[in-house]
């Protein structure tokens, strides 16, 4: 298994949710995702770990999220659990030591991991009671 | 294996840690103190006067604190602040809403204008008044009488209001005693009256809201349908609570004032209620409509039945903003039971309150759906501008909005006190706080460390005021 990045983990799930990972920069690209009809093909990926921003997508049947920061007590977090989407928080790429800062100016981080994941092929892993691993595909 | 949350309610028990981090606060070069059960310890252990332990009747009549009494209930916020949000802290920007920056507005915002609208409210329905706005949730569901606003008065307006306001150097420690004490008291007597067991927050009893009366959980009790993980109820009731609780968070522009649970309660076969209020259309908010269009009533309330013994679970907090978090944290598939009530207006007679079963649910989670993308379609059509300003409507207004309305002085404080009008003062701010970055990196700061909650003087006049009473 090659596990190329991991975060909190938001809540203990066996589901193992696999798709593309799709960066989603703006509430325009929720929309357009959500009117493509190609939802449950990807793992979100947003920069906050706040819901309002992937609201519709969540309550529209996502199968997996991930965040670049944010935590299990974000209101992502709980509402992920809430809808039993795994979802991992503050995301970050296991070949690499950039961390993501709270309250830091966090733009190179965000760029790196975005770049790392966006468009690849994985597999969530959200088992564990802290962390979450995202695996790639081939 | 079994489950050991009651454990956690032994009067030695320190509870768990959900965390790694600390918290100093204004007690530099004593231990950091921690999250949970602990930390409340370690945090009463450390006050000055008697305001942290079990108040009476006649303590909370008392009109005003005492200087030490005013600086424990500062520092005890400002730790039970840390514990509840450091964390959410983490969660950036928003990508839609500026939170952030609505947030420190409206907090010192409330720090400005609560005062006289408390004071108003005190003289117009007296203390018994204030008290009484507090029990009444004890007899209702559905009710924003709850823990996330009634903690607000004190910890958001006061607490990071005036944080924010020493942050940006326009106040100094000993000013507005007298309007600080003014909004303490509301809180603590709103607080005493809905929980009737001397604490004033959650966190000061392990973390238990257990405020409804017997006669109130027994009725609800008797409405729990069976629903065991896997069935199609459990998804039904499952996929219902998630979407009306995203709903309430969306209504109320990404805040907890959306949602409200109480308890754990322990029901007659052993298993843990929760009381989960979720508001899904407020009608003061304009943005609302899309909410009336798909006929979504002001609240639906999940009733959600746990199996402790089943999940091993080792700790429940319900946490003074309203929010349940277990260990192990996934408590959704050991829900064997549940029910949804809906409460139409807020003003609604608690007679009228009425069930749905959950088979029933379907038509009623479409219109949560449509009316949460219409919200989100409206929103992302939003300036900056009016997303920071209607998400300070909904703290500074949403926050004391229950107490208002229940004392009947939301009318006068509208007409008379001009509530929706924006201090020109803060209207000011709104230019300042994204210069050198106050609003995204001064103020959590200040916050989280624990540093900007500046005490009082020891010696200070607790008669002190800047407030220009009309």
């Amino acid at each position: 298994m090659s596990i190329i990045a991991e975060g909190y983990n938001s809540f203990e799930t066996d589901k193992t949710p696999e798709g593309t990972v799709m960066f989603l920069p703006d509430p325009k690209a929720v929309i357009g995702l959500l009117q493509s009809g190609k939802l449950k093909d990807h793992i979100l990926l947003a920069e906050g770990g706040t819901t309002t921003f992937l609201a519709p997508a969540l309550s529209m049947g996502a199968i997996g999220v991930l965040t670049l920061s944010g935590a299990p007590e974000s209101h992502l977090g709980i509402l992920s659990r809430e809808f039993q989407i795994p979802c991992i928080m503050t995301t970050y790429l296991c070949d690499s030591d950039s961390r993501y800062v709270t309250g830091g100016n966090n733009g190179a981080h965000f760029a790196a991991v975005t770049a790392a994941l966006n468009g690849k092929r994985v597999r969530l892993h959200c088992t564990d009671g802290d962390l979450g691993r995202v695996e790639l595909l081939a | 294996m079994a489950a050991k949350y009651t454990q956690r309610y032994e009067s030695n028990d320190n509870g768990l840690r959900f965390q790694e981090l600390t918290y100093t606060g204004n007690f530099v070069g004593l231990e950091p103190v921690p999250d949970g059960i602990l930390g409340d310890r370690i945090m009463k252990s450390r006050a000055q006067s008697h305001v942290l332990e079990q108040v009476s009747e006649a303590d909370v009549r008392v009109d005003d604190f005492t200087i030490p009494e005013l600086n424990d209930l500062n520092n005890y916020l400002a730790w039970n602040i840390w514990d509840v949000l450091v964390m959410r802290a983490t969660e950036g920007a928003s990508g839609m809403i500026p939170r952030q920056e609505y947030e420190i507005l409206a907090m010192m915002h409330e720090f400005y204008r609560w005062p006289e609208l408390l004071r108003m409210t005190t003289d117009e329905v007296g203390v018994d008044g204030v008290i009484a706005i507090g029990a009444s949730a004890r007899q209702e569901i559905g009710t924003k009488v709850n823990c996330v606003h009634d903690w607000s008065i004190g910890a958001v307006g006061f607490g990071m209001g005036r944080c924010g306001l020493l942050a940006l150097e326009v106040i100094e420690a000993n000013d507005y005693i007298e309007e600080s004490n003014t909004i303490l008291k509301f809180m603590q007597r709103v607080q005493w009256g809905k929980r009737q067991d001397g604490w004033i927050l959650n966190s000061q009893n392990r973390y238990r809201c257990q405020i409804h009366e017997p006669a109130l959980l027994d009725k609800l009790a008797m409405l729990l349908e069976r629903c065991e993980p896997g069935s199609p109820s459990h998804d039904q009731l499952i996929r219902f609570n998630a979407a009306a609780e995203l709903l309430s968070f969306l209504d109320h522009f990404d805040c907890r004032l959306g949602l409200g649970d109480t308890g754990p309660y322990r029901l007659a076969n052993g298993n843990l209620l929760i009381i989960r209020d979720l508001f899904c259309n407020e009608d003061a908010y304009h943005w609302s409509d899309v909410c009336d269009h798909e006929n979504v009533p002001h609240c639906y309330t999940v009733l959600l039945e746990i199996d402790a013994e089943a999940m091993a679970l080792e700790e429940i907090r319900v946490n003074d903003i309203s929010t349940t978090f277990t260990r192990p944290k996934n408590y959704i598939p050991h829900v064997v039971g549940g029910a949804v009530l809906v409460r139409e207006k807020w003003d609604t007679p608690m007679g009228e309150v009425y069930p749905v079963s959950i088979a029933e649910l379907g038509p009623r989670l479409t219109g949560i759906q449509n009316a949460t993308f219409k919200l989100y379609s409206k929103l992302a059509r939003m300036c900056r501008r009016q997303l920071i300003t209607n998400g300070m409507y909904v703290y500074y207004v949403g926050m004391i909005l229950p107490h208002l309305r229940k004392a009947g002085t939301y009318d006068k404080a509208c007409a008379d006190y001009q509530l929706w009008e924006i201090d020109q003062r803060i209207s000011n701010y709104y230019y300042d706080i994204t210069k050198r970055g106050f609003a995204k990196t001064t103020v959590p700061n200040k916050i989280f460390s624990g540093a900007g909650y500046l005490p009082f003087g020891e010696n200070a006049d607790r008669r002190r005021s800047k407030y220009l009473w009309s």
